[in-house]
């Protein structure tokens, strides 16, 4: 039993050692002396840059929470029109890069767009600019949290099906109030969901490039790549980035400290699921209209309009190069996501088991990757990899660089970036079974592996179908890293929208960008089919 | 047994990873470290650019030579940066739109000089690097734009009025980051002076119309909006909106007028997209070849009525979009300037807040 443990920790040390390897030529040149520009950087920008920062993760951060968590809520203990539908409809913003969907907005509300040109057109009104401007703080927040929530709702939906059960129907037979149940069961039991979700929000609005910087909002990855590309300075721009690190497991750290001790998880014998109760009359109008409105902003008005502009440009765009383009960015998102589930459930179930240093240490590596900009991240890889064919290439064992040259070095890069996506949704599955469960069967004879497959991984089935698909779609998404680690001719999707996005050409990104949507779409909806008929 | 299944999961799927390198290189027949060792028939190109045209001239070398063209595009630092830790086995071409950029690229010594009569004369010297490191392939001019009705082009005279104060809340330009931007601010770091350019920045910031947004369409639409009078933007931005699918865009275009500034002082600001053999590129001949290519005439004129882009060939005449802009006197600085400037133009757009 003893040497069956090691195997998982030797494994789980593995994985925790890859993961940090990339990062640590950062932390290396972390502590390198300063320079001009750096006092440059201090005297006019990092202040600007720190408060826009904190202003839109403490804004979409907050309001994400609420808007995820209260239809997770509606959507696990009530019935009402279209319920099965939004149950994954409202998982599809994510399947929107928030750039596109910044890009679309500003389509939509500009002066060319839509609604202004109709009013012209049609009514002969033209309209102030100022009440339709987008392009500003309240517009940003605006985007990252419409395509952003889900990660919140998603990771919460996932506990509360599951896991609230007892605690909610002996509420209901109480005769609480649905209110009283969200605000004083559902938030406090569901807080390590939420914030799992929240935390995923709030590193993915640090990360951002392409709609602050379209919208002209200086934000930390701004000053990191202004730095980096502007003054030419590698080193202050890796300075920046290690302080956005220390920032973020300091959140991170916080936020456990603030969550003490309590680990929520219960002993019941079996996991039965929350049962819906049929709203009736106009609540379940209420709670309808609640969801659809969320879904029309989130996904269907965006899409209305890509659909519209593939239109404009289908003639110009499509072409058999395409079916190749579609099929890379499939293949390479659905390797990189497995190889990422599959190490997020090795490491999540050795930091859970083990009580050490382990637990401590191993989840907040995990996210390391996620917390660096893309592009930082992909100098920090490039430079691992090429000096391993250094030393392939001495040995003689091939004749030129192999390994930065191939997709190895992007799919690496993938799994740095996006562990920690897929290592949330398990690793708060397994903060839900506990390991109560695990120790019954342990107790029974089983060793740790049995018992994980005999036991856990039936239980946490949702949160690891969850973490993959959170990883597959981040990863058809992905821009920076896929843009300058890709072998030669290798082109995505998202890398082909961008590129024309960046050009001003949004109308020939239509047609990439549906394409991102739909695959993404159909994922969700197959893993969300293949778990509901179970 | 289980633990099996475990070892199991992770061998198939390190199996999946190599077969992934296999396939791309078995059914591509085009992977670089294949290559390499094999054959010559191949060039290897970074490039910011990403145009379609771009792909489509790649073809047509492929077809009349025989030379395969291998791609890797993203933004020009991050190439830059990537081709520094690559070392000797890198790409064989750098291809950007900055002359900032190129000059970054040969001042990390990553490019080589080329000696090719043919591109000694399709390419007029001002806008090739002076130890032919890099060589321009198109030109963009940032000019002024107005809306017809509300300015009358007479009002107009060059970048340095633009900070005086009759133009206050009427300017719409985008942000300092930029690049195109900071070419611009470079130029006067070297016409002018620092202070006179940084003043100049000052006078700018003040006289906004609104916070820099957007890209350069969205400055015209701006202009046509009634946020602003005027914009700074490039040519060939205006010139794909009166092409747009958009019949909206076209409107808005048709409003605005191009006002090529400083004609009577330091000239119009230009700049170009250019390109450079690297510094270890192992297929030169191939990549001079291909150099050699997009400078010839008649690519030239592709270049040039896909993007409306000024052609450098000066044999080439410009789009018709643009000739009805008419001629236009350049600035006469040597591009290289742009590059060494850029980190002091950065700065001064920080101090004064250019956001």
């Amino acid at each position: 039993m003893r040497s069956n443990l090691n195997t998982w920790t030797v494994l789980s040390i593995l994985f925790v050692v890859l993961i940090l390897l990339p990062s640590l030529s950062i932390i290396l040149q972390f502590s390198a002396e300063t320079n001009e520009n750096w006092d440059h950087i201090k005297e006019y920008m990092l202040d600007t840059y720190i408060v826009n920062s904190v202003i839109l993760i403490l804004f979409v951060g907050f309001f994400s929470a609420i808007i995820g968590s209260s239809l997770a809520w509606l959507i696990s203990a009530y019935d009402f029109p279209l319920r099965g539908f939004f149950q994954w409809g409202l998982i599809l913003p994510l399947a929107i890069p928030p750039y596109i969907g910044a890009y679309t907005y500003h389509g939509i509300l500009n002066y060319t767009g839509v609604i202004q040109t109709t009013l012209r057109n049609q009514w002969d009104v033209t309209v102030n600019q100022q009440y339709f401007n987008i392009m500003n703080m309240p517009g940003a927040i605006f985007i990252f949290l419409i395509f952003l929530f889900p990660y919140v709702f998603t990771i919460t939906k996932a506990f509360l099906a599951r896991q609230s059960t007892s605690l909610v129907e002996n509420a209901r037979i109480l005769g609480t109030s649905s209110w009283r149940i969200y605000f004083k069961i559902v938030l406090p039991i569901a807080r390590a969901s939420i914030v799992a979700g929240v935390s995923l929000v709030i590193l993915e609005v640090l990360n951002d490039y392409g709609v602050v910087k379209y919208y002209g909002i200086k934000t930390f990855t701004t000053a990191i790549f202004q730095t980096w590309f502007g003054l030419g300075d590698l080193g202050s721009a890796i300075k920046l980035s290690g302080t956005l690190m220390l920032l973020i497991l300091g959140l991170i750290i916080l936020e456990r400290i603030l969550r003490g001790r309590k680990r929520f998880s219960f002993t019941t014998t079996k996991v039965t699921l929350l049962q819906p109760v049929k709203l009736k009359g106009s609540s379940k109008w209420l709670a309808f209209s609640y969801c659809m409105f969320v879904f029309t902003i989130a996904f269907i008005i965006p899409f209305t309009q890509l659909v519209y502009w593939a239109f404009l440009t289908y003639n110009q765009g499509f072409s058999t190069e395409f079916l190749r383009v579609i099929g890379n960015t499939v293949f390479v998102a659905f390797a990189a996501a497995a190889m990422i589930t599959i190490m997020a459930v090795v490491i999540g179930n050795i930091s859970r088991l083990n009580r050490g240093l382990i637990a401590k240490v191993f989840p907040k590596v995990t996210i390391l990757g996620y917390s660096i900009p893309g592009a930082v991240i992909a100098v920090g890889i490039v430079s691992l990899f090429i000096s391993i064919d250094e030393v392939i290439y001495q040995w003689g064992w091939a004749s030129s660089y192999i390994l930065s040259t191939s997709i190895v070095m992007l799919i690496f890069a993938y799994i740095v970036r996006y562990l920690a996506v897929a290592y949330n949704s398990i690793e708060s599955g397994f903060e839900r079974i506990g390991i109560h469960f695990t120790e019954a069967s342990r107790m029974l004879g089983n060793n740790v592996t049995k018992s994980f497959f005999k036991v856990d991984v039936k239980l946490i089935r949702g949160a690891i179908f969850g973490g993959f698909i959170l990883a597959f779609i981040d990863i058809l998404k992905e821009l920076p890293l896929t843009l300058i680690l890709r072998p030669f001719n290798f082109e995505t999707l998202a890398t082909n929208a961008f590129n024309y996005a960046t050009n001003e050409m949004i109308q020939q990104a239509a047609i990439p960008s549906i394409l991102i949507i739909c695959i993404s779409a159909l994922s969700i909806y197959f893993f969300h089919y293949v778990l509901e008929r179970e | 047994m289980y633990k099996k299944i475990l070892f199991y999961s992770f061998l198939v799927l390190s199996m999946l990873v190599l077969a992934a390198c296999g396939n791309d290189s078995s059914n591509e027949d085009k992977s670089p470290s294949e290559d390499e060792a094999s054959g010559e028939d191949e060039v290897n190109l970074y490039t910011s650019r990403h145009y379609d045209i771009d792909g489509e001239l790649y073809k047509q070398f492929e077809e009349e030579t025989g030379v395969k063209v291998n791609v890797i595009e993203g933004s020009a630092d991050e190439l830059i940066e990537r081709m520094k830790r690559e070392g000797e086995q890198t790409a064989d071409l750098f291809y950007t739109a900055d002359a900032g950029r190129l000059h970054r690229a040969k001042e990390q010594e990553l490019l080589q000089s080329v000696d090719s009569d043919v591109l000694n004369e399709n390419i007029p010297e001002k806008l090739t690097d002076a130890d032919k490191q890099w060589f321009g392939l198109t030109k963009r001019a940032r000019v002024i734009v107005y809306h017809k009705d509300r300015v009358d082009p007479s009002e107009l005279s060059t970048y340095e009025n633009l900070a005086d104060s009759k133009w206050e809340d009427r300017i719409l330009i985008r942000s300092s980051e930029n690049i195109y931007n900071q070419s611009l601010l470079a130029s006067f770091i070297e016409l002018d002076g620092r202070d006179e350019a940084k003043a100049w920045a000052e006078g700018v910031v003040d006289n906004m119309a609104r916070e820099p947004q957007g890209g350069d369409r969205d400055q015209a639409k701006g202009v046509a909006a009634g946020v602003g009078d005027i914009a700074v933007m490039n040519t060939y931005y205006l010139g794909g909106m009166l092409n747009s699918d958009d019949k909206e865009e076209v409107k808005v275009a048709k409003q605005l007028g191009v006002f090529f500034p400083n004609q009577d002082t330091t000239g119009t600001h230009v700049n170009v997209s250019g390109i450079g053999v690297t510094k270890h590129a192992e297929n030169k001949e191939n990549a001079v070849k291909l150099v050699e290519f997009l400078s010839s005439e008649d690519v030239q004129k592709q270049f040039a009525s896909a993007n409306y882009e000024y052609p450098v060939n000066p044999n080439v005449e410009p789009a018709q979009t643009l000739k009805k802009w008419g001629d236009f006197k350049e600035q006469d600085i040597n591009l290289s300037i742009l590059g060494e400037n850029n980190p002091e133009a950065v700065k001064i757009f920080n101090e004064v807040n250019w956001k």
